[in-house]
């Protein structure tokens, strides 16, 4: 491929990262602040097709680095691993079911077995959207934030660190909690779901109690939503279009005994798993600015910039400038090295420049090429 | 001019119109013509020896005659601007507080302008007349001996107390220009070398020399004080081996020196030191060989990196 259309797709894909991390937040954003079912739909469907999108770049990109024998090089030192992590799962795990569900219906969430590994699923969807957040990294590595490749490494390789390390840390920890049967706030939106359920299934023979249960459930629960009898809604906390317009796939749960169907209400729950979402979020943004704001200009300053004017004071005859020592860093060993410089180097270089044969020269030959070139004519 | 010093000067003038040497100041230009000239003397001799230029002649005298017109070209731009400083950077109403003659200012410049073209006749004299040319022209001085009136310390002290300068500020400020600008005059009693070759611009001379140049430019500067023209020649002379060098004239020393490597508008690297305090250091860790008084150099230190110069 030329270098033009390569440079041209990295640009789309750095857009598409740039827009898939704003998809993100949005996406979370919409779910806490209520906004209509339909503008989330679209949030989801072009997550959806963002994750297609990076999963083909993947794919691509390892097809090219298997074929020139360098997968080992692309999955490791070239971040393929982000590339991965941050598409395939998400498609599988995230985009991919809920455009599922929006294409073919909410069933397909309900055919995932109880209401506990609904919540679980669920939860997992939400976390693995972290996986997105990497694609930081990705990003990071091509904003040119310093002149010096070696700061802009450095500053890179630490910033992928402290993202991949909170990623892991947050899917390591839910992953955990959720198999140690930790009980947390699933666990008591699932057993109180449930006894509300069972109670009612209970009483569905009993119209009477069945109504006036109904009528109290109506003042003090609020997540109950419908309860239908033989397929026939005998309650319905909102009309038909409410339900279209506020729920979406994963945002209500659903129980079932014989004839006995109830609905609730699981809008609470995602509402706290996109909190938790925005916060992580938050907290990756505000690492990632770290390192840029806070600790590439450290950087900078310690390591790349004495650096920097010692080569120029090395490679140019007429660069006499010293390295600035900060008194709080000078025993550091960039600054030894700095102070060398300075104190022994630089007054040879002045007393050498004394002599005419290393006086400085601006001008060079290729500057004259046009009084040279005339000869050859 | 003959037509082979017409074609020299065709070439000369092709290559001071690159753009590479177009911010230098004229002396500047010269020096760095005349070292590429020696550097690059192989791949310009085909060039140079093709009837374009100058046909059949060998290096040695195609050297000589591309220095005669460097020098003729750069005249024509150096003598007007030696003028101008002459007329606007210095101030001679300081020589009367130096003796007692009753002479015009316009005396002492024509009789420094015309020592000036003859001193630029000698090829050591154009190289090192380049520092304090540059150093005029940039006014390197002024702001440095505003400073040191402020501290009040060495510099000040040696100025009023040990030499005894009994002037304004002002009046100091243009003693020293006048004796950086007549720093050189000792380049017209040495030997002139072989075209396009260079002395070593950083030498001290000998406080012998200095009395016989002396004695010997007194008789051409008939004008001129003895103080000043004691201060210029003995800028010429390590502190080291003379303590008793005027103030006036290790500023002036220290000053010319500085404006060698001087840079209008140097952008400064983040990480590195400013330019003035660079210089300053770095002078301070040679100062024996070049002659400086560390306590002055300690002191523009200090006023360069309070100033942030």
């Amino acid at each position: 491929m030329n270098k033009k259309l390569i440079n041209v797709l990295e640009s789309v894909v750095i857009l598409a990262i740039f827009l898939v991390l704003i998809q993100t937040f949005l996406e979370d954003f919409a779910v806490l602040t209520g906004w209509k079912m339909r503008f989330r739909q679209q949030l989801m469907i072009t997550g959806f097709f963002f994750d297609l999108f990076f999963t083909i770049e993947f794919i691509i990109r390892l097809y090219y680095a298997i074929a020139n024998r360098k997968a080992f090089v692309y999955l490791t030192s070239e971040r393929g691993w982000i590339d991965f992590l941050a598409s395939i799962p998400l498609l599988m795990l995230n985009s991919g079911p809920l455009a599922f569900s929006i294409f073919f219906g909410g069933s397909a969430f309900l055919g995932l077995g109880g209401m506990l590994n609904l919540l679980k699923v669920i939860k997992a969807i939400r976390i693995a959207r972290i996986l997105r957040f990497l694609r930081i990294i990705k990003i990071f590595r091509r904003i040119k934030n310093t002149d010096s490749p070696m700061a802009q490494r450095h500053v890179a390789n630490i910033t992928a660190i402290g993202v991949t390390v909170l990623v892991f840390s947050l899917l390591i920890f839910t992953f955990l909690t959720g198999s140690l049967e930790v009980k947390g706030l699933d666990t008591f939106i699932f057993s109180h779901q449930e006894a509300i359920a069972a109670q009612l299934s209970s009483q569905q023979e009993n119209k009477t109690a069945l109504a006036a249960s109904l009528n109290i459930l109506k003042e003090t629960e609020e997540s109950l939503l419908i309860v239908k009898i033989s397929g026939k809604a005998v309650y319905s906390r909102f009309d038909n279009g409410y339900y279209e317009q506020n729920f979406g796939p994963g945002e209500y749960s659903y129980f079932s005994e014989g004839s006995f169907e109830a609905f609730f209400d699981l809008r609470p729950y995602v509402q706290q798993l996109s909190r938790e979402s925005l916060l992580f979020f938050v907290i990756v943004v505000f690492v990632v600015l770290s390192f840029l704001f806070i600790y590439s200009p450290h950087f900078a300053l310690t390591i790349s910039d004495p650096i920097h004017v010692m080569r120029r004071g090395l490679q140019e005859e007429d660069y006499n400038l010293e390295v600035k020592i900060p008194e709080k860093y000078q025993d550091d060993d960039v600054y030894q090295l700095a102070r060398l410089y300075n104190e022994k180097y630089l007054p040879l270089k002045a007393r050498n420049q004394g002599d005419e044969n290393s006086l400085p020269l601006d001008l060079e030959l290729a500057d004259i090429k046009d009084i040279l070139g005339e000869d050859d004519k | 001019m003959d037509n082979d010093l017409l074609r020299a000067a065709s070439f000369i003038n092709r290559l001071l119109a690159n753009q590479t040497l177009a911010q230098l100041p004229p002396l500047k230009r010269e020096e760095q013509i005349i070292q590429f000239l020696n550097v690059n003397a192989q791949a310009l001799y085909p060039t140079l020896s093709s009837p374009q230029f100058l046909p059949g002649k060998n290096w040695a005298t195609i050297l000589t005659l591309l220095t005669k017109a460097l020098a003729i070209e750069t005249d024509k731009l150096l003598l007007p601007q030696l003028q101008e400083l002459l007329d606007t950077s210095i101030d001679f109403t300081f020589m009367s507080f130096l003796h007692q003659r009753r002479i015009q200012p316009e005396e002492y410049k024509e009789e420094i302008f015309t020592f000036l073209q003859r001193l630029l006749q000698k090829s050591t004299a154009r190289t090192v007349l380049s520092g304090p040319f540059t150093a005029l022209s940039a006014n390197l001085t002024d702001r440095y001996i505003d400073e040191s009136f402020e501290l009040r310390q060495y510099i000040h002290f040696e100025l009023t107390k040990v030499q005894k300068l009994k002037m304004s500020k002002e009046e100091i400020k243009n003693m020293v220009k006048a004796s950086m600008l007549l720093k050189t005059a000792i380049y017209l009693l040495t030997v002139e070398d072989t075209a396009g070759s260079r002395e070593k611009s950083a030498g001290m001379v000998g406080v012998r020399f200095i009395d016989k140049a002396y004695s010997i430019l007194k008789a051409q500067l008939k004008l001129l004080p003895d103080a000043l023209l004691k201060s210029a020649l003995n800028s010429n002379v390590s502190f080291q081996e003379n303590k008793n060098i005027e103030a006036t004239g290790r500023i002036a020393s220290i000053f010319s020196f500085r404006a060698q490597s001087y840079k209008p508008q140097v952008q400064v690297d983040r990480g590195a030191n400013t330019p003035d305090r660079s210089w300053f250091n770095v002078s301070r860790r040679n100062f024996k060989f070049y002659g400086f008084d560390i306590k002055m150099l300690d002191e523009f230190y200090k006023i360069a990196a309070e100033n942030g110069w």
